[in-house]
């Protein structure tokens, strides 16, 4: 049962804003998908497991430092930038 | 048709130069991109550039390499280094990746022609390309109609001629159903045959980069171009090498149908795909029919994975390093709220909280484990009916392309479209959609063949005897260039 | 009532590999900002990362360094949460199945405080707060680092000092960290909670973050003690939360805030394979491994017959025990090795990263030649000492200092010669110290060393003359 405080929590930890007047909405269609998915409970248990795809193992790079990028490439798309930082202003 | 081979036969016979082909193409682009919406950013810069490179080279008597010169296409959520990439999502407006994709990077070294980048739905969660912030690309065969999706705007770009190929993304079913909804060929490869590097993730487990091409050994030639083992994908292999096989005679092969792939498709359908196991007995094969139960959990359990992974994945849209920031907020906490709330679509978001549920405290074991531990029985359920055929023959899509604006209403109904599709992503399999038809109002109707892993010679082989056997079914579009 | 410290740490320490975890940047410490970045570290869209194998070997060595059990099956995760230093929204570590499971760090009393598991996992970036406005720094973003957790098995704050310095002494002796407070290469979570003594069951903990160094953890850890106690007698309850120090107020504080919302949904990295280590490869990094300070210093105790106090300076640092095992070579006691080592050497290296770095002017080779002319009787004690400060000073051998004659010293009849004058030529001397003065005897050693232009050993001459005085 996806309740209105389940839907505020996951809001939260997704960092999304619901506004008070579609909380009601989008718990009744979260509620349907959750019904849904529900499907998956009448399932037999499974004795295989899941590694990952194509059991890969060992994929490693060597300790061998590449060159880093210039400053102003890693921050040519950030959408506020101060001294070569990232910059988060306290508020605009 | 305006088919790689073709071009590539023009091209060194001299009959076109690369940039004169180039620019007929952008013309066509102008041309039929307001009405089909397939492409969110057209390149002629870049594209001028490289036709110029390869006119040096032909004139210089250089040989030149199968996909080279040919205009083509990336979906949108390809990274290519100083060219807007978007994901087709406010929240990456203006974003310019400082590097390559691996398949761009690929491509680029065989002087690809790229046109422009392409509609999809936004970050590629969608099966009408409708979820686009630029709106949703039209299906050339009938504009009232979607492409499809996710890749929508590379399948409505091949079948409308205005790119030769291009390359999509299938996480669910996105490169193959818009193929069969535009009446073109989709292939979505084993997962690790196509690096991942570059592309924007969706759902990492699942995404796997391939292309969309008018004929099969046009698939043929674009796949073994790109599947290259890549160091900076830890999950690559590679594969390649299809297209010496593409003409293998196909008598004996054990081509196996599974019932519960024909439940809840629509009648025409069906038709299509039976029409098209009875060519395959006219060219020997051997049709097989079983059952694969397991297939009723697989689309909860793509939903629930993919879901999960996206939460994660779309965490770091912040409004710090890249793309949309809002305007007005008070906080760090604030200021990212609202810029994630602004910059996503509603579908996403769903997902995004949809992933974030079931991940969360108390729902992990019942829903993301379980969907895991499915996962894993669904992968032997196929590897055991590999054992009593050699390629699986199914419906790309229950449906053909529907109407616009009529899958935004319901999202489980949406969801639903894409049930013969998404076992293949669970699976890692590879699946290539082929056009079997057509409905009576002669919008196309796909079918999928899908292969044991890596087994993309095989698919690719079948598909290109019936492609052979049933050229008819392979019907070209109004629009774009004429070659 | 008496009340009980429980505490349990989580030691974050950043591996000295030369780049970072998932991609090839540099991980040196410092750096204009955002220049040891790449598309990987910075977590643009699109990009995936690939495991550094010098990390999983590094980390083993941990695992093997602690007594702890290197799994044969690992696997990354993500922890997600949201926060601007950690580009990707997740950062990148081991919940289900760490590198090392168990192991033990042994305190002098014998005690052993249990590990619980290590993990590896990426570094976040560094946030600057000023004027309210936040500037992000990428730089520490994707250095790796291993996470010890231990069990609630600290007692008390020595045993919490006592444990962070054992974990930082071997970690530097196997060369995978400096572990480094100060610049934030080794960083404590401490979990506090007090409980009645003699009570079996648990009381509510308090987790302070992120302490950067000993005196401070120390300090917010008593204070946390005494928080807690005061809280319980006056019938308040502990509340189970996160806690900032604050080392000018010398107090801890709630970091709780309505935004933070405490769920991780760890999941399986997906771009990540599993890492399956082979038992060779275990067998092979364990043979790479020095010796530990532990067995070191019970070596020094039992086959050389340092002292323990002086075996545990000397092992202190791998640096210092390696110039002492140098120093020994083929000397008849190692202990006066040692004593010139701590006596002397010691001095020299003020700060801690001059004891780990011990890189004095002299060679352990040049100690011990001095040692050996020592030993052979050719000098004696105090010229040795003499010339060790100069060879310190210089870097120059013994032999620059020590001339022909000094070294034909003074052999015991010649001491023995020198002691009989003195005693000859100052009888007020003599009888002062007959009468009971001490000090007497002073004078007349001196006139030894006089005679003998210093070459004597003054500690024989007392000796000696103490003996002829009968």
């Amino acid at each position: 049962m996806v309740t209105r405080e389940d839907v505020e929590n996951i809001a939260l930890l997704s960092k999304l804003f619901v506004p008070e007047e579609e909380l009601d909405g989008l718990t009744k269609s979260m509620q349907e998908i959750i019904d849904f998915a529900d499907a998956i409970n009448n399932a037999p248990a499974s004795a295989e497991g899941f590694d990952c795809i194509n059991n890969l193992s060992n994929v490693f790079r060597e300790d061998e430092v590449v060159p880093s990028y210039p400053s102003e490439e890693i921050l040519r798309n950030a959408p506020a930038q101060a001294e070569d930082h990232f910059l988060v202003r306290n508020r605009e | 048709m305006g088919t790689i081979a073709t071009i590539h036969e023009m091209l060194v016979k001299k009959q076109v130069s690369c940039t004169e082909l180039t620019q007929r193409y952008l013309d066509a682009v102008e041309q039929a991109n307001p009405a089909l919406n397939a492409y969110v950013n057209v390149t002629p810069d870049t594209a001028l550039a490289t036709a110029a490179a390869v006119d040096k080279k032909i004139a210089a008597g250089e040989e030149i390499g199968a996909l080279e010169g040919v205009p083509m296409t990336l979906k949108d959520n390809m990274s290519t280094k100083g060219i807007e990439t978007t994901c087709c999502s406010k929240i990456l407006t203006g974003y310019k990746p400082i590097f390559d994709a691996t398949v761009w990077e690929i491509l680029q070294e065989q002087n690809a022609v790229l046109l422009g980048k392409t509609n999809m739905d936004e970050f590629a969660m969608g099966s009408s390309c409708e979820n686009s912030c630029f709106g949703g690309a039209a299906n050339p065969f009938d504009t009232n109609y979607v492409a499809g999706g996710s890749s929508g705007g590379v399948s409505s770009a091949v079948g409308g001629n205005i790119a030769a190929y291009g390359l999509g993304s299938d996480t669910g079913g996105s490169i193959r159903q818009p193929a069969s909804f535009c009446g073109v060929v989709g292939l979505k490869p084993t997962y690790g045959a196509v690096s991942r590097y570059g592309l924007i993730a969706y759902a990492s487990s699942l995404d796997q980069i391939g292309p969309i091409t008018k004929t099969v050994e046009d698939a043929s030639l674009v796949f073994d171009a790109i599947a290259k083992k890549d160091k900076r994908d830890s999950t690559s292999v590679g594969g390649g090498n299809t297209y010496a096989t593409l003409n293998r005679d196909i008598k004996g092969m054990k081509i196996g149908i599974a019932r519960e792939y024909l439940d809840g498709v629509r009648d025409d359908v069906k038709e299509a795909t039976l029409a098209a196991a009875e060519v395959y007995k006219s060219l020997g094969a051997e049709i097989v029919y079983f059952d694969l139960p397991v297939l009723k959990f697989a689309l909860p359990v793509y939903y629930i994975i993919a879901c999960a992974e996206a939460s994660s994945n779309l965490g770091r849209y912040d409004g710090i390093r890249y793309g949309y920031k809002t305007a007005h907020y008070t906080g760090t906490h604030d200021m990212i709220c609202r810029t994630r709330s602004e910059g996503f679509g509603e579908e996403v978001k769903r997902r995004i909280l949809l992933g974030t549920y079931v991940l969360s405290a108390g729902y992990y074991d019942a829903y993301y484990k379980k969907a895991t531990d499915l996962r894993g029985t669904i992968i032997s359920a196929f590897n055991k009916a590999f054992e009593q055929c050699d390629v699986i023959l199914a419906p790309t899509v229950p449906m053909t392309a529907f109407e616009k604006g009529h899958a935004v209403s319901d999202p489980i109904e949406t969801y639903l479209t894409d049930i013969c599709t998404v076992p293949v992503n669970i699976a890692g399999l590879p699946g290539v959609s082929v056009p079997c038809g057509f409905n009576a109002k002669g919008m196309p109707i796909g079918m999928q063949l899908i292969g044991k892993s890596f087994g993309e010679a095989q698919i690719l082989n079948a598909a290109y005897r019936y492609q052979q056997a049933a050229p008819e079914k392979f019907r070209d579009t109004k629009w774009g260039v004429k070659l | 009532m008496k009340y009980e410290l429980v505490s349990g740490f989580e030691t974050h320490i950043e591996l000295q590999t030369k780049t970072k975890i998932f991609c090839g940047c540099t991980t040196q410490f410092g750096g204009e900002p955002n220049t040891h970045c790449c598309p990987v570290c910075i977590g643009l869209p699109g990009t995936l990362p690939v495991l550094n194998r010098e990390v999983v070997r590094f980390a083993i060595k941990a695992g093997l360094a602690v007594h702890g059990e290197i799994a044969s099956v690992a696997k990354m995760d993500r922890k997600n949460y949201c926060y601007p230093d950690l580009s990707k929204a997740y950062q990148i570590s081991q919940l289900y199945a760490p590198l090392i499971i168990g192991g033990y760090v042994e305190l002098s009393s014998g005690k052993k405080i249990r590990l619980h598991h290590i993990h590896i996992e990426e570094d976040a970036g560094k946030l600057i707060h000023r004027h309210g406005d936040t500037y992000v720094d990428y730089n520490r973003g994707g250095v790796p680092l291993i996470e010890i957790v231990s069990e609630p098995d600290i007692r008390s704050v020595d045993e919490a000092r006592e444990y962070v310095e054992k974990l930082q002494q071997v970690m530097r002796y196997i060369g995978i960290s400096d572990c480094r407070m100060q610049e934030g290469s080794m960083r404590c979570d401490v979990n506090v909670s007090v409980r009645p003594e003699g009570s079996e069951t648990f009381g509510t903990r308090t987790e302070i973050k992120n302490m950067n160094s000993i005196t401070n953890i120390v300090k917010a850890m008593e204070y946390e003690y005494d928080r807690q106690v005061d809280l319980i007698e006056s019938g308040g309850k502990v509340v189970q939360e996160t806690l900032r120090y604050d080392d000018v107020s010398g107090t801890t504080s709630s970091m709780r805030s309505k935004e933070d919302a405490h769920d991780y949904r760890y999941f399986r990295d997906p771009d990540l394979v599993t890492i399956n280590i082979p038992r060779e490869e275990v067998e092979a990094l364990r043979a790479e491994m020095p010796e530990l300070p532990a067995d070191k210093c019970r070596r020094y105790i039992d086959a050389l017959g340092i002292p323990e106090k002086d075996a545990q300076l000397l092992t202190k640092y791998r640096r210092i025990s390696e110039f002492f095992d140098a120093a020994i070579e083929g000397v008849k006691s190692p202990k006066t090795v040692s004593n010139f080592i701590i006596g002397q050497m010691f001095r020299r290296a003020e700060t801690e990263s001059d004891k780990e770095q011990f890189d004095l002017p002299t060679t352990p080779q040049q100690l011990n030649a001095l040692v050996k002319l020592l030993d052979s009787g050719k000098i004696r004690n105090n010229l040795a000492k003499a010339t060790l400060e100069k060879m310190l000073d210089t870097g120059k051998p013994a032999t620059d200092f020590i001339s022909e004659s000094d070294m034909g010293g003074v052999d015991d009849n010649a001491l023995l010669a020198l002691c009989k004058a003195a005693i000859e030529g100052n009888a007020k001397a003599v009888a002062d110290f007959r009468g009971g003065k001490e000090k007497a005897l002073k004078a007349l050693v001196g006139n030894v060393m006089k005679n003998s232009r210093g070459k004597a050993d003054a500690q024989a001459a007392e000796a000696k003359i103490k003996e002829l005085l009968g």
